[in-house]
């Protein structure tokens, strides 16, 4: 019986397909959103427990996003060498995260803090409606560059007090 | 009001933590119960909150200030019933507001829409606003074309819908943007709070 149904449901397919015309929809995604979501830059993960690497994690998936992006900080110049991230969201949410670990790299932190959601906004030339998936980014950013500054300053509290008890 | 309540619930939760536990340990599973807290929605499937769980193995940042996402359990903040009576009392009285508001302003390309519970609001070539609920938040999002995306919570203390992070009113927000977009005030918008909240009592 099921495959009398799927044969059915096939066969309609099939039926509609060459009749429809091919419909225009009023509403386009940006070429550079559509750039970012067939070619995503910097997917991938690094490794949380590095103490150069700062993760942030942003939003929920009941609210249909989630972004995690994570920075590569170097330990002499203090500026992000690599990037990445992985977004579970519309195509605006993916774009956005893509376009903020591409703007990131080879900026100090200070400098990526004043990234803001517009810029990545108008970038994309995002509507109204998608404006807070930039929101997100600038947001993963600024969660990113507090979780590496709170691993250094545990870091550096760490050597000081293994200098204190051996001095 | 609501960052009080998370510094209290963080409190309660380091009393009732053993005493050898340290602070670094701690912090993941204090984040893993927040976000885990707030995924679990009656209505979210078990795969989900799994996943949630193994999403969520760095350590969430939870800021005292503004700056970066805050992770509340909003069910405890406002119930779902209560969250949507406000919301759509907000939203359909705003409708109406923004009809009339049409009919006085003569503008090109005016043009008020509600659907889906999405409320759009376009002002031709001077932009357009979106306004939705997302009630797993508690909140109502709001698109602008001056002040870009804001989140509002519901505010117990001074019964209204603020954002956080610029301690802005939406009514009052809107109420300003309109008049420097338009050059025409719309009349007494904060009025509506006072409507809203007594619709409320008396449901």
């Amino acid at each position: 019986m099921l495959r009398l149904v799927a044969k059915r449901l096939l066969g309609t397919a099939s039926r509609d397909i060459p009749s429809r015309p091919l419909q225009i929809l009023p509403r386009l995604y940006h070429e550079n959103v559509i750039d970012h979501y067939n070619n995503p830059r910097n997917v991938g993960s690094f490794d949380k427990n590095d103490p150069n690497v700062g993760t942030g994690l942003v939003g929920a998936p009941a609210c249909g996003d989630v972004m995690k992006l994570q920075i590569k900080i170097d330990e002499e110049s203090g500026k992000i060498v690599d990037a990445c991230f992985k977004t579970f969201g519309c195509g605006s949410a993916i774009a956005s995260s893509s376009v903020a670990t591409e703007w990131v790299k080879g900026k100090s932190m200070d400098e990526v803090l004043t990234i803001k959601n517009t810029e990545i906004a108008k970038h994309l030339s995002l509507p109204p409606v998608k404006l807070h998936c930039s929101m997100l980014a600038e947001d993963a950013i600024k969660a990113a560059v507090k979780d590496a500054e709170a691993k250094r300053a545990k870091m550096n509290a760490t050597l000081k007090g293994a200098d204190v008890k051996s001095g | 009001m609501a960052s009080r309540l998370t510094i209290l619930r963080r409190i309660s939760i380091l009393l009732k933590a053993p005493p050898s536990t340290t602070l670094r340990s701690l912090r993941p599973s204090l984040a893993r119960r927040f976000l885990l807290r707030k995924v679990l929605a009656p209505n979210v499937s078990p795969w989900i909150c799994a996943a949630a769980s193994s999403f969520c193995s760095g350590p969430l940042n939870l800021p005292q200030d503004s700056q970066g996402p805050a992770a509340i359990d909003y069910r405890s903040v406002l119930s779902e019933d209560e969250y949507h009576r406000l919301a759509n009392s907000t939203i359909q009285d705003l409708q109406e507001k923004l009809e009339e508001y049409g009919d006085v302003v003569e503008l090109e390309g005016f043009d008020v829409d509600y659907g889906n519970e999405v409320l759009t609001l376009k002002l031709g070539t001077l932009g357009t606003y979106v306004m939705n609920k997302q009630t797993p938040n508690r909140q109502i999002w709001l698109s602008s074309p001056i002040s870009g995306p804001s989140r509002f919570d519901w505010d117990h203390n001074t019964q209204a819908w603020v954002y956080r992070r610029t301690k802005a009113n939406l009514l009052k927000l809107l109420e300003s943007e309109l008049e420097q977009l338009c050059g025409c005030g719309i009349k007494q918008l904060e009025q509506l709070y006072r409507h809203i909240t007594a619709q409320e009592k008396n449901t």
